[in-house]
C-alpha cells in the first residue's frame, strides 16, 4: 500500500501481527472458525479479482480449490512444506488459465456456462483419477511441516491462514496499482475502449486468470491441511456458488467485501444454529439456514449490489452524522474510522458490472 | 484490514461463549437435513434414549445427561466444525459422529484428543482397535454385510453376481475391498460386473437395462435407501424381478415397500437391528417414551440409535461407578475411562434390538440376518447368523 | 433389443428435459434472463401436487392445481424480483435466480422434510412389450404427454395471437411497444407459462422417479440442453432435449461399459463413475468453442 503514509502502513502491519498472534489465544472451535473464514476469504479475494475487478464471472472456483488441495495434499505427503503450498498455487494458476482460454472468445453468459461446464468436468475427474486423488475414499493428508516444524494445532493453522490472507490482500491491492491492475478495470468496463486505449485485452484477461488461479490454489492447500482429507464431494458446485455468494454479499470490486462476505457466509449458519439452540427451536431452524442464504443473495443483488461493504460504510456515515449532530466535538474520530474503506471502494465503478459490454 | 479482523474476532468471541456445564455431556451429530437424512433415526434414537434416561431414571447413575443433537448436513467441513465444538466447547465425554468421510478425516485427531468416538459408518477403514483405540462403530462392516448377502444367495443356488453402488465413498470403497479380496470367487460365485451410478441419481433405467443384458442370478446393492428406491423402481421399468436384488442394512427402510408396493415384493436386505415395533423389551421403553414425547422417526434406524444409546450409557455408567458414584471432574480422565468401559462392554442385554453385545472388537454385534419384503413388510428369514 | 430398450428410456427422460428447457428458453427469449430456478419450479410443482393430493384431491386435479399454483408463483417471482432488476448485469440476474432456487429448496425442506416421498401414480400400473422392448404405461404416458405438450406449445407460439404477441415482445420490445403490446405483461405471462411447464415436468418426473428435493437438480441438467439447442430456439430445446436424453442413456448403457472394460484392462481405474452426468457438459464445452449460438440459435442474439 505505497500510496499511504508509512505510519498507517506500520499500523496495518502491527494489526496483522496482533491478529496472527491472537489466533493462538483462541480455543479450538474459535480457531477453526477463524481459519475457515480466512481460507474462504482468500478464495473470495481471488474471485473478486477476477469478477469484481476484471469482469469475468466464474463458477469453477470449487474445482480450482480442489486442484490446489489435491496438489498440496500429494506433495505434502511426499514431505514438501512451503513448496507444497506454492505448487498448489501454480497448479491452480495453470488450471485457471486453461479454464480462462474460452473467455477470449466468449463473453458474459456464455463464458459463465463454460465455467460451469469446466466445474462439472473437473469434479468428475477428481472422482475417477484414483491414482492421484484416491477417488471417493479420499486422499488422507499428513499435517503440514513448515520450516522443520509440524503444524498440529488448529490455532497454528488459523494463524497461518490469517497471515496468508493478509499477505494476499496486500499483494492484490498492490497489483491493482500497477498498469496490469488498471488494465483490469478498463477491461471490466468496456473491452472496446480497452482495445482503443492500446490494452492487450487477451493478455490482460490471462493475467487475471493466472493470479486469481494462483491465490485460489493456495486457499485449497490451506484447506486440505486442516481437513486432513480431500474428497471430491468437498469441491463440488456448491463451493463455487458459496464463493460467488461471498463476493455478492460482501461487495464486488471491494477488497474488504471478500472478507466480510466470507465471514458472513461461513458464520451465518453457525449463528442461526446458536440462536435456534438458545430458543430451543434448533430443529425448526435447520431449514431456515438455507432459506436465509438464498434470500440474502436475492436481497443483496436487488437492493445493495455493492454488498455489505457499502452497507457498512453507509451505516458508519449515518452514525457519524448522528453523532456530529449531537456533539460536534466527538464527531471526527468516528468519521476518521469510516475513512479507510474509502480509497479502496473508489476502485469500483459507481454501478458495478460483473459483465462487460460488447456482443459476440 | 485490522478493523475487519477485529470484527471477525468479535463474532468468534460471541459464538464461542461457553455453554452451561452439565454433568455428563454427550454430543451427537447426524444428517438432519441433507442427502442421507432418511436414516437419521440413528441420531434421533440415541438422543432420545438419553432423554428417556433423564425422564425416567434421572439420568445415568443419578446424573443428568446433556445430549446435544447437531446437523452435520453430510458436509465434511460442517462435520469437522461440529467435532471441534463437541470436543472443545461442549466438553463431550462421548461423541457420536456420522459420515465415513468425517470418521476417516478425524481418526487421528480423535486419537490426539483421546475422546471416545462412535461413528455411524460401518467402514472397515476406521475399525482398528489397535491403531484407533478411541474409534467405535456399531455393527458388521459393509464388507461383512456384503459377504453375508452373497453367501445366502450362493446357498440358494446363485452363480453369477453383479454389484451396484453409488458414486461416493460409502458406495465405492466397500465394493472395491470385496472385489480385490477375491472372496467372491472363493465362494464359487462369478462376478459379472460392477455398476456405479450417481449417488443422487433419479433415473437408472439404462443401468438396469445393462443388468438385464448381463443376466445375473443376484444383484447386491451398496447404496442408501433413496437410490435403492430408484433401482427397484427402474428394475420394474425394464422388467427385472425385485427378488434378484439384495441390499445392506441401510435398505431395510419401510419406505421401500410403502413407495413401491409390488415392485418391492421379494427384495431382500441385511438386518442387523430389530424392526421398529418388534415384540422386544426395548420396544416397551420406546413406547413409554413415545407416550410423552414425539418421535422424529419410527424405523429400524431409530432402533440402531436406541441401541447405541444403551451401549454408551452402559459404558458411562460403569465409568461413573468406578469413580465412586460420580463423574470424574477431569474430563480427560472421564473420557479415557469411558473408552475403557466401552471396550469392557460384555454380553450387554440391549433389550432384544440385537443379541447381547460385546464391544471388545470395537464394532459390537457382528450377527446379521436376511430380511425379505413380504406383503409390504420386512420379514426375517431365519435367525441371526454371525458374520465371522 | 438392448439398444431399443435404452433408447426408449432415453426418449422418455429426454422429453421431460425438453419440457423444462423450453421454459428456460421462453424466459430467456422474452426477458434475457437465464433462469437457474427452473428446477425449483419443477420441484415445487411436484410437491404442490403431492400436497393437494394429501388434502384429498385425486391425482389429476391435483396435478392441474399444482400447475396453476406454480404458474402463479412464477409470475409473482417475475413481478417481485426480476422486474426490479431490468438494468442489472446478466450474470447478476443469473445469480438471483440461483438464490431463488436455494430459497425454494429450503421452503420445500421446511414443509415436507428431507426424506423422499411416495408420489401417487397418475397413470395406471402395468406394462406392454413391443418388439421385445419392455415399457410401463407410466413411461409411455409421461413421454407421450411431454412430447405432445412441447409440440402444442410450439404451435401455440406460432399460430395464436397471444403467441404472436409474445414472440413480438421477445424479438423487438420497442416495436412491440409501438404497436401497443404491453411488454412487461408479456414477460410476466412468459414466466407464468414457463413455470407452469416446469411444474408439469416436475409432476411427470415425480410419477416416474418419485418425489424428493433432488428433483430441483433437473434445472442443471436442462442447462446443456438449452446451450446445445440454442438459447433462443424453442424447437432447438425440444430436439436437443430428446437428443441428450438418448445420449445419456447410451452413455450409461453402452459407452460406460465399453470404457470400463478398457480401463480395467489397462489401468488401475476400475470405474468411470457417473459419466452420463458429464458427457452433456463436455458437449457444451465443445459447442461453445465451435458454435456458441447452438444448433438452432441465431447469431448475435446474446443480451449484453
Amino acid at each position: 500500500m505505497p500510496a499511504r503514509p508509512a505510519r498507517s502502513r506500520a499500523l496495518v502491519l502491527a494489526a496483522v501481527v496482533v491478529a496472527v498472534a491472537a489466533c493462538f489465544a483462541l480455543n479450538r472451535f474459535g480457531a477453526y472458525l477463524v481459519h475457515s473464514v480466512a481460507i474462504a476469504a482468500i478464495g473470495a479475494l481471488a474471485l473478486n479479482l477476477l469478477t469484481g475487478f476484471c469482469g469475468q464471472i466464474s463458477f469453477a472456483q470449487g474445482a480450482l480449490v480442489g486442484i490446489g488441495a489435491y496438489t498440496a495434499g500429494n506433495l505434502g505427503n511426499a514431505g514438501w512444506g512451503l513448496g507444497a503450498i506454492l505448487a498448489a498455487g501454480l497448479a491452480g494458476a495453470v488450471a485457471s488459465l486453461v479454464i480462462g482460454l474460452p473467455a477470449l472468445r466468449l463473453r458474459g453468459l456464455y463464458y459463465a456456462i463454460a465455467t460451469l461446464a469446466a466445474q462439472f468436468v473437473i469434479e468428475y475427474l477428481f472422482k475417477i483419477a484414483e491414482p492421484i486423488t484416491k477417488g471417493f475414499s479420499g486422499l488422507i493428508v499428513k499435517p503440514l511441516v513448515l520450516f522443520g516444524r509440524t503444524l498440529a494445532s488448529d490455532q497454528a493453522y488459523a494463524a497461518l491462514a490469517v497471515g496468508v490472507l493478509a499477505l494476499t490482500w496486500a499483494a492484490l491491492a498492490r497489483l491493482m496499482r500497477t498498469n496490469v491492475g488498471r488494465a483490469f478495470l478498463v477491461v471490466r468496463e468496456n473491452e472496446l475502449v480497452a482495445k482503443g486505449m492500446g490494452i492487450d485485452v487477451a493478455r490482460t484477461k490471462m493475467w487475471a486468470f493466472v493470479v486469481s488461479g494462483f491465490v485460489t490454489g493456495v486457499s485449497g492447500a490451506l484447506l486440505v491441511f486442516t481437513h486432513r482429507l480431500a474428497t471430491p464431494e468437498a469441491f463440488e458446485l456448491p463451493l463455487s456458488i458459496d464463493q460467488v455468494a461471498m463476493i455478492i454479499v460482501g461487495g464486488q470490486g471491494i477488497w474488504s467485501g471478500s472478507l466480510l462476505g466470507a465471514a458472513f457466509v461461513v458464520l451465518l449458519p453457525e449463528a442461526i444454529q446458536r440462536v435456534g439452540e438458545a430458543f430451543d427451536i434448533a430443529k425448526l431452524l435447520f431449514a431456515m439456514r438455507e432459506m436465509a442464504f438464498g434470500l440474502l443473495i436475492i436481497l443483496f443483488l436487488m437492493f445493495e449490489p455493492r454488498g455489505l461493504s457499502a452497507l457498512l460504510r453507509r451505516l458508519a456515515r449515518w452514525v457519524a452524522g448522528a453523532v456530529s449532530r449531537k456533539a460536534p466535538a466527538t464527531a471526527s474520530p468516528a468519521a476518521a474510522s469510516a475513512e479507510p474503506l474509502g480509497p479502496r471502494a473508489t476502485l469500483a465503478a459507481p454501478n458495478t458490472r460483473t459483465q462487460s459490454g460488447g456482443s459476440t | 484490514m485490522k478493523r475487519h479482523i477485529g470484527r471477525v474476532l468479535l463474532a468468534v468471541a460471541l459464538l464461542a461463549a461457553a455453554p452451561a456445564l452439565a454433568d455428563v455431556n454427550v454430543c451427537i451429530w447426524g444428517t438432519i437435513t441433507g442427502p442421507d437424512a432418511l436414516v437419521n433415526g440413528m441420531s434421533y434414537g440415541t438422543h432420545d434414549y438419553f432423554q428417556y434416561l433423564n425422564q425416567t431414571k434421572g439420568g445415568i447413575a443419578g446424573q443428568k445427561v446433556n445430549a446435544l443433537l447437531l446437523d452435520g448436513r453430510y458436509k465434511l467441513d460442517e462435520e469437522l466444525k461440529i467435532y471441534r465444538r463437541c470436543v472443545d466447547q461442549e466438553n463431550a465425554v462421548v461423541i457420536n459422529g456420522w459420515s465415513t468421510g468425517s470418521a476417516k478425516a478425524l481418526r487421528e485427531q480423535v486419537q490426539q484428543d483421546a475422546v471416545p468416538f462412535v461413528s455411524e459408518t460401518f467402514s472397515s477403514e476406521v475399525l482398528d482397535p489397535v491403531k484407533y483405540p478411541f474409534v467405535f462403530i456399531a455393527g458388521a462392516t459393509y464388507e461383512q454385510q456384503m459377504l453375508i448377502g452373497l453367501r445366502a444367495a450362493k446357498a440358494a443356488g446363485a452363480k453369477k453376481v453383479i454389484l451396484m453402488h453409488g458414486d461416493n465413498e460409502y458406495g465405492r470403497a466397500p465394493v472395491t475391498v470385496v472385489r480385490k479380496s477375491g472372496e467372491i470367487e472363493k465362494m464359487g460365485l462369478q462376478l459379472l460386473d460392477t455398476i456405479e451410478f450417481r449417488y443422487d441419481a433419479q433415473d437408472l433405467t439404462a443401468q438396469l437395462a445393462r443388468v438385464k443384458a448381463a443376466n445375473p442370478d443376484i444383484v447386491y446393492i451398496q447404496s442408501s435407501t433413496p437410490q435403492t428406491l430408484v433401482i427397484l423402481r427402474d428394475a420394474a421399468k425394464v422388467g427385472l424381478s425385485p427378488k434378484l436384488f439384495i441390499g445392506n442394512m441401510y435398505n431395510i427402510s419401510p419406505t421401500i415397500p410403502e413407495q413401491l408396493g409390488p415392485a418391492a415384493e421379494g427384495f431382500r436386505a441385511i438386518q442387523i437391528y430389530a424392526n421398529y415395533g418388534d415384540p422386544i423389551p426395548a420396544m416397551k421403553e420406546i413406547e413409554a417414551f413415545k407416550a410423552k414425547n414425539t418421535l422424529a422417526k419410527q424405523d429400524l434406524y431409530y432402533m440402531k440409535g436406541w441401541f447405541k444409546g444403551k451401549v454408551i450409557a452402559a459404558a458411562i455408567e460403569s465409568a461413573i461407578k468406578k469413580n465412586g458414584g460420580k463423574a470424574p471432574a477431569d474430563i480427560k480422565a472421564f473420557r479415557k475411562s469411558v473408552r475403557d468401559e466401552l471396550e469392557n462392554v460384555k454380553g450387554l442385554d440391549v433389550g432384544g434390538i440385537t443379541p447381547p453385545v460385546t464391544f471388545a472388537n470395537h464394532q459390537g454385534p457382528t450377527q446379521a440376518r436376511m430380511s425379505e419384503v413380504k406383503g409390504g413388510k420386512y420379514v426375517a428369514l431365519g435367525d441371526w447368523v454371525n458374520a465371522q | 433389443m438392448f439398444v431399443l430398450q435404452i433408447a426408449t428410456a432415453g426418449l422418455a427422460t429426454g422429453s421431460v428435459y425438453a419440457l423444462i428447457a423450453m421454459g428456460i428458453v421462453l424466459i430467456y427469449k422474452c426477458s434475457g434472463v437465464v433462469n437457474f430456478a427452473q428446477g425449483a419450479y419443477a420441484m415445487i410443482g411436484a410437491y404442490a401436487a403431492y400436497g393437494l393430493g394429501s388434502l384429498g384431491l385425486s391425482p389429476l386435479p391435483a396435478a392441474v392445481g399444482a400447475v396453476v399454483i406454480v404458474a402463479g408463483a412464477g409470475a409473482l417471482t417475475e413481478l417481485l424480483v426480476l422486474r426490479r432488476m431490468l438494468k442489472a448485469p446478466v450474470v447478476a440476474v443469473m445469480m438471483v435466480t440461483l438464490g431463488i432456487l436455494i430459497f425454494f429448496r429450503a421452503v420445500c425442506l421446511a414443509v415436507w422434510g428431507a426424506d423422499p416421498i411416495a408420489f401417487r401414480q397418475i397413470f395406471p400400473p402395468g406394462s406392454v412389450q413391443i418388439a421385445g422392448v419392455f415399457i410401463t404405461y407410466n413411461y409411455v404416458a409421461a413421454a407421450a404427454l411431454s412430447i405432445v405438450l412441447s409440440l402444442g406449445f410450439l404451435a401455440f407460439y406460432r399460430f395464436t395471437p397471444m403467441g404472436l404477441m409474445q414472440r413480438c415482445a421477445a424479438d423487438n420490445s420497442r416495436a412491440a411497444l409501438a404497436v401497443g403490446i404491453h411488454v412487461s405483461n408479456q414477460v410476466s405471462v412468459a414466466w407464468a407459462v414457463s413455470s407452469g411447464l416446469a411444474a408439469l415436468g416436475g409432476v411427470l418426473l415425480a410419477t416416474l422417479n418419485g418425489l424428493s428435493l433432488g428433483l430441483s437438480s433437473i434445472g442443471l441438467v436442462a442447462f446443456p440442453v438449452i446451450v446445445l439447442g440454442g438459447l433462443t430456439s424453442l424447437m432447438g430445446s425440444l430436439v436437443a432435449g430428446l437428443l441428450l436424453g438418448v445420449l445419456e442413456a447410451f452413455t450409461d448403457g453402452l459407452l460406460t461399459p465399453a470404457l470400463e472394460s478398457w480401463f480395467r484392462a489397462h489401468t488401475s481405474i476400475y470405474s468411470v463413475g457417473a459419466l452420463q452426468h458429464v458427457v452433456p457438459y463436455l458437449l457444451v464445452g465443445l459447442m461453445l468453442l465451435v458454435r456458441p449460438q447452438g444448433i438452432f440459435g441465431r447469431r448475435g442474439t446474446e443480451r449484453v
